[in-house]
């Protein structure tokens, strides 16, 4: 039987061992139907999310209610939107609570005196011309102001296939103001005009993807096993679709057989009450998804399908330190 | 009722290797002490898995906060046996 230590040295062995007993639970919540920017492709709006269910405006519901998600076992509270820092006092009902990720476009800065160390992904869509053709201003101008050097933001920079070459220069600005960045795929909900995925542009981004993170490895928070998941939708011999992704909503999963899945996963409407089927879009089409997070979640719920072979765990593991350090289980 | 905890040993070793499709190893040769999360690769999922059958064989119930505590075959056998007498 193989076992870990078997296949690990002493180094891997230690990292293994780091993360192995982490036991993440996490679960997305829309903290609002509203948001400050309407960006072609943004799944939230594109499928019509935010109209399934009315807001729930009583903040001490809020509070009982993540009460209850506390007792369900959930660990990590991911926060999207609409845009998630226009209700604060949502935010932090979970904030006081557990370990709390949002996701914003950053336009409004967090006060740090309320929420010190709660983790920020900042979204990002491309270079100038990316961000106002696909989101109608360039963000980066506004959220390089408000957050840098903060040691508990990055960027999540959404990679498009017009991005291809220029990536490099997104990257160097997150450097120069003292952020860290993770690198996901456009997925196009909107069909936008050439912002769609060809076969050859997923090659090139993916040696692109490489490349950065090779050039700047204390920024770059990514593996290139993820970047190779993410362009191929491959992970061993398997092929990613509804009936392999992990993250779907579990109280309306029904799937046979039942693949390996995130424990406990729920995604939340803003009304407490509403489930969205997924971490994205109930629209999309599951064998093109390009979410970045269920693919990492993909290869995480796979541990022991990667215990075939050295280099299988120690990818594993790679992509497990990498959701960590995003959502601060590890450090940096 | 009191089971000898060699023999629930063996059956848990072999309800693991069923469940997680193990290779190279049978119950008698499985290690009752080998770590199943640092060792095996076990995750949460594979001991709510394990959890369900152990309950259909021994009608006990494992509860999830109990999980993290349930590390090796050893460690199972005696917490079913210490249930199962608790039962009685």
């Amino acid at each position: 039987m193989k076992t870990v230590s078997s296949l690990l040295d002493e180094h891997w062995y230690e990292r293994y061992k780091q993360i192995s007993k982490l036991n993440i639970r996490s679960s997305i919540y829309d903290v609002t139907d509203r948001c400050n920017l309407r960006c072609k492709g943004c799944f939230f709006f594109s499928s019509g999310e935010h109209e399934r269910a009315s807001e729930e405006n009583d903040v001490n519901k809020w509070h009982a209610f993540v009460d209850k998600e506390m007792d369900r076992g959930v660990n990590l509270a991911i926060l999207i939107g609409g845009e998630p820092t226009l209700c604060l006092d949502r935010i932090e009902a979970f904030y006081k609570r557990l370990p709390t990720f949002c996701a914003t476009n950053g336009l409004i800065k967090v006060p740090r005196d309320r929420f010190p160390d709660m983790m920020v992904g900042l979204s990002l869509w491309g270079d100038e011309e990316d961000e106002k053709a696909l989101r109608g201003k360039d963000t980066f101008k506004i959220t390089s102001a408000n957050y840098a050097g903060d040691p508990h933001a990055y960027y999540l920079y959404t990679i498009t296939p017009k991005q291809l070459g220029k990536t490099g220069k997104i990257i160097q600005k997150i450097e120069d103001i003292g952020l860290k960045v993770h690198m996901q795929l456009l997925s196009n909900d909107e069909d936008v005009a050439g912002f769609s995925w060809k076969p050859e542009e997923l090659i090139d981004v993916r040696a692109e993807m490489d490349a950065m993170l090779d050039a700047y490895p204390k920024t770059v928070i990514s593996s290139k096993y993820y970047h190779q998941i993410i362009t191929t939708g491959q992970m061993l011999d398997r092929t990613f679709g509804w009936m392999e992704c992990p993250s779907v909503t579990e109280l309306i999963d029904k799937r046979e057989p039942r693949p390996k899945r995130l424990t406990n996963f729920i995604r939340w409407a803003s009304d407490l009450k509403t489930v969205h089927r997924c971490c994205t879009s109930e629209t999309r089409d599951c064998s093109t998804c390009k979410d970045g997070a269920a693919h990492m979640s993909w290869v995480m719920v796979n541990k022991r399908a990667h215990m075939r072979s050295t280099e299988d765990l120690q990818n594993w593991i790679e992509v497990y330190e990498m959701f960590a350090k995003l959502y601060q289980f590890i450090p940096w | 009722m009191n089971v000898d905890i060699s023999q629930t040993i063996i059956r848990i070793a072999e309800i693991i290797i069923n469940e997680l499709k193990l290779e190279d190893v049978t119950p008698q040769t499985f290690d009752p002490d080998l770590d199943l999360v640092d060792e095996v690769g076990v995750d949460s999922m594979d001991l709510a898995t394990i959890a369900l059958v152990l309950r259909d064989e021994y009608g006990i119930r494992i509860d999830e906060d109990d999980y993290p505590k349930l590390t090796t075959v050893r460690i199972i056998a005696e917490y079913i046996n210490t249930k199962l007498a608790d039962d009685e």
